[in-house]
């Protein structure tokens, strides 16, 4: 088997990748301020709900229809895709978050791919989003991403759902709710998790779609009108 | 094939906490507009968007210059460095959203928080680059060095009215900015007078609006 991808892998899911991860904190710090987060156990629970009920029904999929529509230079497919997961955003501050970012990702993985033919799905995806007939959303732009980098369907899950939780617990050790070791157990805890999840997942149809996290919207709403804050999201 | 986001001109202005920035831009602003630019600002703050929120006030309400929506706020999560410097994509985001809505404009001015001297923009970001401190910190200050003091394109060393209660020499600053940055230029200013203001204004048009003429007033719409 090519381990060729690993290190686009690591690259992709280092936190040093320009994605403007750095500034989200994906609801928690609305969550903290509200005290409906108050410890390691909590940021744990908070990260497991958010994958089960928002990451794998609906951002993984999304990430994985974008990986195959790539592969397959179906740039139909993927103008849909991304503007089915745009609608689905409620809060415009987490629409906009996605957005930036993925356009952002986009162009750096065009840049840096620049003599490479097979890129050329995503310079047409880029048109796509400078012409205004796709947003460009982040799961939308790493799913090019990592077909461009060769990188396999399970381990781009696994990258997904790491990169997700290291941005979630970073969040939580400046929010000052944890220290950097609790920060490393829970990502540790998890692995089990991510790593069956990452095995497991088959792409769906878009029409089987969904997330349920009432909680994190509700908060996330009342964040999007917060007058002092430390996190975009 | 690194291609830098160039459509605009772009000016960072760096500096510590409570050196007066957003003040330094509330007052050059209102000069630049004067001689014919159109700006936009985007302000990186970061536990809010305080900044912003006070430049809508003064240049939009108050002096009635600019439109507010020119004038953007991004709370950066408690990394202000990160975000104008290793990972700019969020204010590179922007710029594009603001390239797109309005191309016409002359300059993007990003003003963002640190707490150090080693910041910097990175060069994807701004194409011209004030680091400003104020002389409450000490006469100290620019022979302490740093990324900002050493690098920027102009230095400014604010609140120089509050040197004889601080007992900072100014005599002191000017001879070690000299010294550090060499022929980079530097200027004292005192953001509630104006003293040094049309000094900073006129830098900038030099420096990176010196092949774009501004649009006579009266043939643009704000």
């Amino acid at each position: 088997m090519s381990t060729d991808h690993e290190f686009f892998l690591m690259q992709l899911a280092d936190s040093f990748f320009p994605s403007g991860m750095f500034g989200m904190s994906n609801c928690l710090e609305s969550l903290v301020k509200h005290k409906k987060i108050k410890n390691d156990k909590d940021v744990l629970n908070f990260i497991e709900q958010q994958i089960e009920f928002q990451l794998v029904p609906c951002d993984c999929m999304i990430f994985l229809t974008a990986m195959n529509s790539a592969k397959n230079n179906n740039i139909e497919e993927l103008v849909e895709a991304d503007n089915r997961f745009y609608s689905m955003r409620l809060i415009s501050e987490v629409r906009n978050a996605s957005v930036r970012s993925g356009s952002q990702i986009l162009n750096c993985v065009i840049q840096i791919t620049h003599d490479r033919e097979e890129n050329k799905i995503a310079r047409q995806f880029q048109k796509k989003i400078l012409s205004d007939e796709t947003p460009g959303t982040y799961p939308i732009c790493l799913g090019i991403a990592a077909n461009l980098f060769g990188i396999p369907e399970e381990s781009g899950v696994r990258m997904m759902l790491y990169s997700f939780s290291q941005s979630v617990v970073a969040a939580a050790i400046r929010l000052g709710v944890i220290e950097h070791i609790s920060g490393q157990k829970i990502l540790s805890l998890l692995s089990s998790k991510i790593n069956s999840i990452s095995e497991n997942i088959k792409k769906e149809p878009l029409d089987n779609l969904w997330q349920l996290t009432p909680l994190t919207d509700i908060f996330q709403m009342i964040h999007e009108y917060d007058s002092s804050k430390m996190f975009i999201t | 094939m690194l291609s830098k986001n160039k459509k605009i001109p772009k000016v960072g202005i760096g500096g510590p906490v409570g050196s007066g920035k957003t003040r330094l831009i509330e007052r050059v602003v209102p000069v630049l507009i004067d001689r014919g630019y159109r700006c936009c600002i985007i302000s990186n703050d970061v536990i809010s968007k305080e900044d912003a929120q006070r430049m809508q006030r003064v240049l939009s309400t108050e002096l009635k210059v600019m439109p507010e929506n020119m004038i953007i706020g991004i709370a950066t999560g408690g990394c202000p460095h990160t975000a104008i410097r290793e990972d700019p994509t969020i204010n590179l985001a922007v710029i594009d959203e603001i390239e797109k809505k309005d191309p016409s404009l002359d300059l993007i001015i990003i003003e963002s928080g640190g707490d150090n001297v080693m910041t910097t923009f990175s060069p994807a970001l701004a194409d011209y680059f004030i680091y400003i401190i104020d002389v409450a910190g000490g006469d100290k200050y620019p022979r302490k060095g740093g990324l900002g003091i050493e690098s920027s394109d102009l230095l400014v060393i604010n609140k120089i009215d509050l040197a004889p209660n601080v007992g900072a020499d100014l005599a002191i600053m000017e001879r070690d900015a000299k010294k550090i940055r060499q022929e980079k230029p530097f200027v004292f200013v005192n953001c509630q007078t104006g003293e040094g203001i049309d000094y900073v204004a006129e830098n900038i048009i030099k420096s990176i609006l010196f092949d774009k003429k501004p649009i006579a007033k009266k043939d643009r719409t704000k």
